[in-house]
């Protein structure tokens, strides 16, 4: 019995490894049209190389991940604090209002997006794509934060304030530092949502900014060459590696 | 001169009120245990003098001066707390110096202090360990320590030593009284385990529903309890409910109780407490009350000796002996109680 | 003990100002961004659902209820309904069975390290971008692609089984997508259940299926519901899965809703079919709230 749920659980890795496999392995197959049997090149990394479009694109999506994990990091740390040290009226009407942006499939919040900020002038492009991807990531940093906030007891705080701290030495010698881990998990976090959002990044980028996921899409749409692969390639190990090394400050698995 | 008092305090939170006109003085020096159940309110009247929560009226005076509207940061008080609340990432030597740090102390003069609290504490080699390296007992010392090394106006405790075991927090009961009677730092101690209050405390005071329903020196509040809760949540009680009449307690079977205590007029309905282990199935002398009754159960617990039982019109009530040659009585025999009129306290319901 | 009970345990912050003006500066940056880029969003598009049509140039706006008749109006909406939510049920459906086996078989036949690397390996390709791996089964599932090879190895005369540009392929794709998930929350569910309570069914003379049936399957149930409705809704709103695996099969409510957006430029139309979907998502949400609050283990 216990061999059976072994094999059963190696058959389901295979199947959710098997085509990222196949894909990374035609990024390195010399034919333009996947043609097998499989002959080494690294000529995709090559003409990869000199791609400014999907390098432009990849360059955005760097830059746009970069912005999201600082600016959702930093109001959605500010937010775990208010809901998880002081208790007021409708605190928890507000943990519930973070779950639309999680739970909402992407196309519903794109698409609303795109007229709001058409409607309003706001426009597509660049500040469309942060104002969107900071909301899509403040409720995982609010709830990694607040996660983190559980373990830092409150009686630390009030212990520093009974030796003579002010509530805000008592934040800066005691909460932030015990929060840290926390906090840095959660920008992890924030970077990955960014850099792997395609849906709402579809609806608001502009013919001049794209990131590299909708670049993608369009060549996958238009046609394309296993250059696609490579830079598919570079973008999965990644957002692998954010996650794993989110993993080593926060427990996974997080609700997506 | 650190006496501190509380006058007229009243807190509620939300509609439900927490405190009720509170009025306590402790005074310098005194090592005061505040003892009740959960929702008593002594926690939050710990945390009114503290600082932590601002009472909707009334005044706390520290010393001289009034800190009612003074920040937890500017009362000087030093705490311990239930889960110890000593900083993990900070070593133990400077968690011990945190308060000095705050105070302008640094450098030599704060390492001598530290040095010297940790050497109060027995722990003079432990400075340079984290905190989730030590014991329990070890984690609660330097927590003492900590809140000592700043020489606080007045030390206030939530229940430091429930979450010690057993032996341990007698081990930490009897260094809290040294270090308490060698600095003579006034102490206010708040505790829901009986024993606790009996051994530590200079005086104790009791509360039940946000309320001090009594407050005096230990063997004050055992040997003349007032009200039927303090009766019973500071040891044990029988209680025996009757009609006034001639200076004793008539009971409903015709009994009737005596005691040196004033009471109500005669007819008015009165309840006496008397302590099971002041009652005694031999006569004695001087031991002018009689009650029968019937043995339900026999507890044996080594040393002491508890039984249950019952009087004829189903009242219940406990005895407590000393085992002192070994002989037990049975359950189901009959016996007859005895105790002397001094021993039968009216108690309010 | 008593403050256990007290709702005030925070203390009075700086006595400058009230609490309650440091809690709103905490709040505000958070909330105030997500009211203009999501609540007030969705906002407008409930607005514009009931627009006569995009308002662009000066043409005056008036406002119909027809696009909420677009299913009796135009009936090949429905059949298009249809075949999202069949989409939906058969992926739910094969991430569940899938699921609950591989969370079963986590919990009962692996421990320690070992366990927690294969937890890891399982849900990291849920944290990869979701496009590239819809992506990559178009290399695997097209024709003389990797299945096909394989199988021409195993049976060379036989015919080809590229199956890309399917139903069958949009649904692998998604099942790709949310079996880790799932896998997730049954684990959730399963790992807390005690050996013990396995051991004494099996003391009473319970046979295997019988502590499958009547123990393991009701006691993961919060764990199944959750990763179904979390598996469902997205799913059903789903439109570059279907556009990329199902070709010219691929038309589900998600593909229409953008060709509104990108190709018709019926604004309106678009927002009121996405107002539906959302309706749906949210009835959704509503009748299993209670197990999804249990299920995940909450939300903060």
């Amino acid at each position: 019995m216990t061999r059976l749920g072994q094999i059963f659980l190696g058959l389901i890795l295979i199947f959710l490894y098997t085509p990222i496999v196949v894909l990374m392995a035609m990024g390195f197959n010399e034919s333009e049209l996947y043609e097998l049997p499989f002959k080494f090149s690294t000529r995709w990394y090559s003409a990869l190389s000199t791609n400014t479009e999907l390098l432009t694109s990849g360059f955005n999506s760097i830059v746009l991940a970069v912005i999201t994990a600082v600016v959702a990091t930093s109001i959605g740390t500010l937010a775990a604090l208010a809901l998880s040290r002081r208790t007021f009226r409708g605190r928890n009407l507000l943990q519930l209002l973070l779950l639309p942006p999680i739970a909402i499939p992407w196309l519903i919040t794109g698409t609303a997006m795109l007229i709001f900020f058409f409607w309003t002038g706001i426009g597509r492009g660049m500040h469309a794509l942060i104002i969107g991807h900071v909301a899509l990531a403040v409720p995982y940093v609010v709830l990694v934060v607040g996660t983190g906030m559980k373990s830092v007891r409150a009686d630390l705080e009030e212990a520093a304030m009974s030796l003579g701290s002010t509530p805000i030495h008592a934040f800066f010698a005691i909460t932030l530092p015990l929060l840290f881990p926390s906090i840095l998990g959660a920008a992890l976090f924030a970077f990955a949502v960014s850099l792997d959002q395609f849906v709402i990044s579809y609806f608001l980028s502009s013919p001049g900014y794209t990131t590299l996921p909708v670049q993608i899409y369009s060549a996958i749409r238009k046609g394309f060459t296993p250059e696609i692969n490579a830079i598919s390639t570079l973008l999965l190990l990644g957002s692998m590696t954010a996650i794993l090394i989110f993993a080593r400050f926060a427990k996974p698995g997080a609700p997506k | 001169m650190t006496t501190v008092s509380v006058q007229n305090v009243a807190k509620s939170f939300g509609t439900i009120p927490v405190l009720h006109d509170i009025d306590a003085v402790f005074p310098q020096g005194t090592f005061t245990s505040l003892l009740g159940p959960s929702g008593s309110g002594k926690t939050t009247l710990l945390r009114i003098i503290a600082g932590f929560v601002a009472p909707d009226q009334g005044e706390v005076t520290i010393g001289e001066k009034d800190v009612t509207g003074i920040p937890v940061w500017g009362r000087n008080i030093g705490m311990m707390f239930q889960s110890y609340a000593l900083f993990p990432h900070m070593t133990v030597a400077r968690n011990v110096a945190f308060g000095l740090e705050r105070r302008g102390i640094k450098g030599a003069e704060a390492q001598k202090a530290v040095a010297e609290a940790l050497d109060m504490v027995h722990l003079s080699d432990f400075g340079d360990r984290m905190p989730k390296n030590l014991s329990g007992g070890q984690q609660q010392r330097v927590a003492l320590a900590r809140a000592m090394v700043i020489k606080p106006s007045v030390l206030l405790l939530d229940e430091p030593l429930s979450a010690l075991d057993r032996r341990l927090r007698q081990e930490m009961q009897v260094e809290l009284l040294r270090i308490q009677r060698q600095t003579g730092l006034t102490t206010i101690f708040v505790t829901h385990d009986q024993e606790e209050a009996l051994t530590l405390s200079d005086r104790i005071a009791i509360l039940d529903k946000g309320r001090i329903v009594q407050s005096g020196a230990p063997e004050d509040i055992y040997e003349n309890p007032q009200t039927r809760f303090a009766a019973e949540f500071l040891g044990d009680s029988n209680f025996l409910t009757g009609v006034v009449e001639a200076g004793g307690v008539r009971l409903p079977d015709g009994t009737l109780i005596q005691t040196t205590a004033t009471l109500h007029a005669n007819g008015q309905k009165a309840t006496l407490a008397i302590r099971p282990e002041k009652m005694s199935p031999t006569p004695l002398e001087g031991a002018t009350n009689h009650v029968a009754a019937k043995i339900l159960t026999v507890i044996y617990a080594g040393p002491a000796l508890s039984y249950l039982l019952q009087t004829p019109d189903g009242t219940r009530l406990k005895l407590f002996q000393a085992n002192r040659d070994g002989t037990l009585m049975r359950e189901g025999d009959s016996i007859t109680l005895h105790w002397s009129p001094a021993h039968s306290i009216p108690v309010q319901n | 003990m008593p403050n256990k009970a007290t709702p005030q345990r925070a203390s009075k912050g700086a006595r400058i100002l009230p609490q309650w003006v440091s809690t709103t500066a905490l709040l505000l940056p958070a909330y105030g961004w997500l009211t203009i880029a999501v609540f007030l969003p969705l906002l407008t598009m409930f607005l514009f659902s009931f627009m006569n049509k995009t308002p662009m140039g000066k043409a005056p706006i008036e406002f119909t209820l027809r696009h909420y008749r677009a299913f009796i109006d135009q009936p090949y909406l429905i059949k298009i309904a249809t075949n999202t939510l069949l989409m939906g049920l058969w992926t739910t459906l094969a991430c569940a069975i899938l699921g609950f086996l591989a969370a079963l078989a986590l919990v009962r036949c692996t421990h320690g390290a070992r366990r927690e690397t294969l937890l890891i390996l399982i849900l990291l390709p849920f944290w990869t971008n979701g496009l590239v791996r819809v992506f990559s089964w178009t290399m695997v599932l097209r024709e003389n692609g990797f299945l096909d090879n394989i199988w021409h190895w195993i049976a060379p005369a036989a015919g080809s089984i590229a199956i890309l540009y399917s139903r069958e392929a949009i649904v692998i794709g998604l099942v790709h997508g949310y079996l880790p998930y799932m896998i997730l929350t049954c684990y959730i569910a399963l790992v807390t259940i005690d050996d013990a309570i396995i051991e004494a069914a099996q003391s009473l003379g319970a046979r295997w299926w019988v502590i499958l049936t009547k123990i393991l399957i009701p006691l993961a149930a919060p764990g199944l519901i959750s990763g179904a409705v979390l598996t469902f809704v997205p799913v059903i709103g789903s439109f570059m899965e279907p556009r990329i695996l199902g070709g010219k099969v691929g038309v589900t409510m998600g593909t229409v809703i953008e060709d509104q957006f990108t190709q018709a430029f019926n604004w309106p139309l678009g927002a009121s079919l996405s107002f539906t979907l959302l309706a749906v998502t949210m009835a959704i949400f509503a009748t299993f709230s209670g197990v999804l609050r249990r299920g995940t283990g909450g939300t903060a």
